[in-house]
């Protein structure tokens, strides 16, 4: 059969179903661009959508079958494979009843169609975020309708999480709405032959599972002001999480102000999607446990040039519930090519920019910016609250300050810079109670690779300023070496001071400045692109 | 068997509504009521889907046995110091498939006499069987430890395997029996099947009675409350000191295994649907306990039932009440092993109230769906709602139906994809 779209479809055979598994047809369409660019599928009709598994929206069916053109395989072997698996992999055992238990396995691939179905251009609430793990037992709390962007986050308004969330996902003209949430800890996945498919099911399911004051409670539709409440039913584990918005929903304005802009109340139940937004998950998807932590530590962090901007950039992503920016400087036309900020930040405190840009992607985050020199800050502060600080100044006098202003404080210290191309990196790890300076003065030019002479750094045309050439690719070595470096600090694994080093081999010095002479330690690279080591320190 | 039975079932009477079989005899209206046609018809046809096919179990005994065979060779021990034999929902012939087509499990228990072996240790014991295993089934397949048992999978079967390691009390001398000193001691009647398991938390030995207790639902169930209706009779045999696994099939008429079936695959789908939470299930070991004891109550008080559905929806209202409820919190007595409680858990501190809970919202569950197919008088409606209840819509084809394919396609090396 030709398709008004250019496919080409085939009828299948198939054979007498038991009661409760038939489908009509199956089809293999070859579509507009096959075998060269397109790949050959089998389609069932739409109508078996949720109640036959592994059928996506369309009719399509999702397994593998076609190996697709660049596998070395003739036009004819590919629908042969296709047709073979469509056989043996899918009828035959769903004839058998082994398929039965393949919605659980992407049960939420299924509840995002089931969602898709019922929604519309006019629902009130598009979805729901959680912020914290599921509770022990079913209970009914409170939690926040953030308008416009139609999210509830289940949490109250009091919650840090939820008003960092809102300010990130939806910028200015935020609003927040009370609602309240029947929040169900599940144990297995629902699927289209387990969840509530009717309003009289869903009560009844939350009849079971709430007590009977919880129930009641929820079941109100009206506050304790008389006005309607949104409510939603949530149930959900670390894995899985499917709500429900009850009916009766207050009318809801969508976007601006217009006539007809409006979600009067509905009769029905609405399926919502589910989204954490716990740090556990948004950093690292349940696999970093460091990141309960991590959430309730505090890093300083001075400098927020190319190399600290990028390495608050990492400890944001990497769940620092607390960073300090502390830099005067601000961004230069000429920074952009390595710095963290673009060009709508030129001519604007650097700090102000890096905070305000991690504040608007991590929510898990507070990033406060300092536009003040290093020692100006520490003339009124202490580190007394703070786990890590991290020296990225390269500034020989803030290495003195901070090493003093430590004395008082049980807080580690990471001293990192680059050198000149960025042909190395370090990180110095000093954990608590142990310092930069010793007995020796200070240490920074002895660790390096090799001794760079004076003409390595330029001075900048008509200002007394200096600069040293390298790539914003180049750094990106020295901003991963310092960002696992202080994340290891942070966690507790060092227990020693410590310098580790980025090095590049002999070839790379070479290239840059001929003639360099490389220290013994710097050699362990000089066959290679690059290497890393850790010295004791002192 | 004893009377209390008869006194738990009395005051369990008295508590109930009644309202099911009221139900049934309103709807039954101008129908036969002798007949309950086609309510009973649906249960059957629930009772059919969820019995695990005769081929499946044929093909876990065969695995089962297999394992015993090379268990005794690679321990090189005696060839009649250990027994391998079938225990739990196998030997009660209640076993049911799960509502996702999972693997079912076939416990499985062996037997070591002591006076052959040393087995002074428990926990070196219970090793030793795991590292035979492990031999056995090689790295692919490294047997994983339980509480009790170890719990062998295989990757391309239906079924696993849960064999616990243990040592016939009855043989054991008096002053060996000592030692071992298990917690609990097997009640008089059940003596000769009682068994010393590792349990592992305890790092010491515990008391089991599995055939024990397998022997008593069987006896219970040998009770007739159905006038007129026959049981199919079975006969076990042991060959080669691995008993063969039961057949499973079972007629609507041997009710009280037919109610352990639906109630445990109700309590099952309650569970996947979410009604209750599926952390604090109720226990099968609890439900067919508390369904026997009602059974046996109801036989030692003569009461008799003219169809079985009556007799079915009596156990399902009186059930619930059959738990003990006194100082100590509740108690559902092991009948074959004196002191072991299997309502332990719902005294817990933490979880108990859950437990408990959850067993009463269970029960109200059951009830209420029961009521619900009652309600239906049209028969495509009931048929509908009772596959629904017990998560039975579809039925399956027959094992080799389906379509082949005359001609296979060659085999396609697929390039992979990287990680970005």
């Amino acid at each position: 059969m030709q398709r008004k779209n250019g496919a080409t479809a085939y009828r299948l055979p198939l054979p007498d179903f038991p009661p409760g598994r038939e489908f009509d047809w199956a089809e293999v369409v070859l579509p507009k661009g096959f075998p060269d660019s397109a790949t050959a599928r089998i389609f069932l009709p739409p109508g078996v959508i949720l109640k036959i598994p592994h059928v996506e929206e369309g009719g399509a069916l999702c397994i593998d079958g076609d190996p697709g053109p660049s596998a070395n395989c003739s036009p004819e072997n590919r629908i042969l494979h296709l047709i073979d698996h469509f056989y043996e992999r899918f009828l035959n055992p769903w004839l058998r009843g082994d398929l039965d238990g393949e919605f659980a396995k992407e049960s939420l691939n299924y509840w995002a169609l089931f969602v898709d179905r019922m929604s519309s251009a006019r629902r009130p609430i598009v979805s729901v975020a959680t912020v914290d793990g599921c509770p022990r037992i079913a209970c009914v709390r409170e939690a926040t309708l953030l308008s416009p962007k139609q999210l509830i986050v289940v949490a109250d308004l009091n919650d840090s999480l939820t008003r960092r969330l809102g300010r990130s996902i939806s910028g200015e003209g935020l609003q927040f709405t009370r609602a309240i949430v029947a929040d169900i800890p599940i144990r297995e996945s629902l699927t289209p032959q387990t969840w509530p498919r009717n309003y009289q099911a869903l009560l009844a399911l939350l009849q079971a599972r709430l007590d009977a004051g919880d129930f009641q409670r929820f079941t109100t539709r009206i506050s304790r002001r008389g006005r309607p409440l949104y409510r939603l039913a949530l149930f959900r584990n670390e894995w899985f999480g499917y709500a429900y918005l009850m009916p009766d929903w207050p009318a809801t304005r969508l976007g601006k102000r217009v006539k007809g802009n409006v979600a009067f109340e509905r009769k029905k139940m609405l399926p919502l999607p589910v989204r954490r937004w716990d740090p556990a998950w948004t950093v690292g998807r349940d696999q970093i446990s460091a990141v309960e932590s991590r959430q309730k530590s505090h890093v300083v962090i001075f400098g927020i040039g190319a190399l600290g901007s990028f390495v608050a950039d990492h400890l944001a992503k990497a769940g620092v519930g607390k960073i300090t920016l502390v830099d005067p400087e601000i961004l230069e036309s000429e920074n952009i090519g390595r710095h963290f900020l673009g060009a709508h930040w030129v001519r604007r405190n650097k700090v102000e920019g890096v905070a305000a840009t991690l504040n608007q992607s991590y929510p898990t985050t507070q990033a406060e910016p300092v536009s003040k020199r290093a020692q100006d800050w520490l003339q009124y502060n202490t580190f007394a609250e703070a786990d890590l600080v991290l020296d990225l100044t390269g500034d020989r006098d803030v290495r003195w300050a901070i090493d003093r202003a430590r004395q008082d404080c049980a807080c580690a210290l990471l001293i990192g810079w680059l050198e000149p191309f960025v042909a190395a990196a370090h990180a110095c790890l000093l954990p608590a109670g142990s310092n930069w300076y010793n007995s020796a003065p200070d240490s920074l030019e002895r660790l390096q690779a090799t001794e760079w002479p004076k003409e390595v750094t330029q001075q900048v045309p008509g200002c007394s300023s200096r600069f040293q050439s390298y790539t914003a690719s180049a750094a990106a070595y020295a901003v991963a070496l310092v960002s696992e470096q202080a994340l290891r600090l942070l966690d507790g694994k060092v227990n020693k001071s410590c310098v580790v080093s980025w090095v590049r081999g002999q070839q790379y010095f070479d290239e840059q400045w001929p003639g360099l002479v490389i220290r013994d330690w710097a050699k362990l690279g000089s066959e290679l692109d690059g290497a890393t080591s850790t010295r004791t320190y002192p | 068997m004893t009377s209390n039975y008869a006194e738990r079932v009395k005051q369990a009477d008295k508590l109930r509504s009644g309202e099911l079989i009221k139900s049934l005899r309103n709807n039954a209206g101008g129908v036969d009521r002798h007949d309950y046609i086609t309510w009973a018809r649906a249960l059957a046809e629930v009772n059919e889907h969820i019995t695990v096919p005769e081929e499946k179990i044929g093909e876990a005994a065969k695995a089962y046995m297999e394992l015993g065979r090379e268990l005794r060779c690679q321990l090189a021990w005696p060839d009649n110091a250990i027994t391998v034999q079938p225990q739990g929902s196998v030997n009660t012939r209640t076993l049911i498939r799960a509502p996702d087509a999972s693997k079912f499990d076939i416990d499985a228990v062996c037997q070591v006499d002591i006076s052959r072996v040393q087995a002074n240790d428990p926990l070196a014991f219970f090793t030793t069987i795991g590292d035979a295993l492990r031999v056995i089934l090689g790295k692919e397949n490294p047997p994983e430890p339980g509480k009790r048992c170890w719990r062998i999978l295989f990757p391309e079967k239906p079924f696993y395997i849960e064999f616990a390691p243990s040592v016939p009390l009855e043989n054991v001398r008096l002053e060996t029996r000592q030692v071992l000193n298990p917690r609990f001691y097997a009640t008089q009647r059940y003596a000769k099947t009682a068994l010393a398991v590792v349990d592992r938390p305890t790092k010491w030995w515990k008391t089991s009675n599995p055939q024990g207790f397998a022997d008593w639902v069987n006896e219970i169930a040998k009770n007739r409350l159905i006038g007129g209706h026959l049981i199919k009779a079975n006969v076990l045999a042991r060959t080669d000191g691995v008993e063969p696994v039961p057949d499973q099939d079972v007629e609507l008429s041997d009710t009280l295994r037919i109610a352990i079936r639906l109630f445990k695959r109700h309590r099952d789908m309650c569970a996947r649907r979410q009604y209750i939470d599926g952390q604090y299930r109720p226990i099968s070991i609890v439900i067919v306990t508390l369904l026997s004891s009602c059974y046996q109550g109801l036989a030692d008080i003569g009461r008799v039932y003219s169809h079985p559905l009556e007799l079915l929806l009596d156990l399902a209202e009186l059930m619930p009440n059959m738990v003990v409820q006194d100082e100590n919190g509740y108690r559902i007595d092991n009948p074959t092993v004196a002191g072991e409680n299997f309502a332990e858990r719902w005294n817990d501190l933490d979880g108990g109230s859950e437990r408990t809970k959850a067993f009463k919202k269970w029960c109200a569950q059951l009830q209420g769906d029961l009521r619900a197919i009652l309600g239906e008088t049209d028969d495509v409606k009931i048929l509908e709602k009772t596959r629904d209840v017990f998560g039975c819509s579809h039925s399956t084809g027959t094992p080799g139906s389906g379509v082949k394919l005359t001609r296979k396609p060659p085999p396609v090396v697929v390039p992979s994809n990287g990680l970005a």
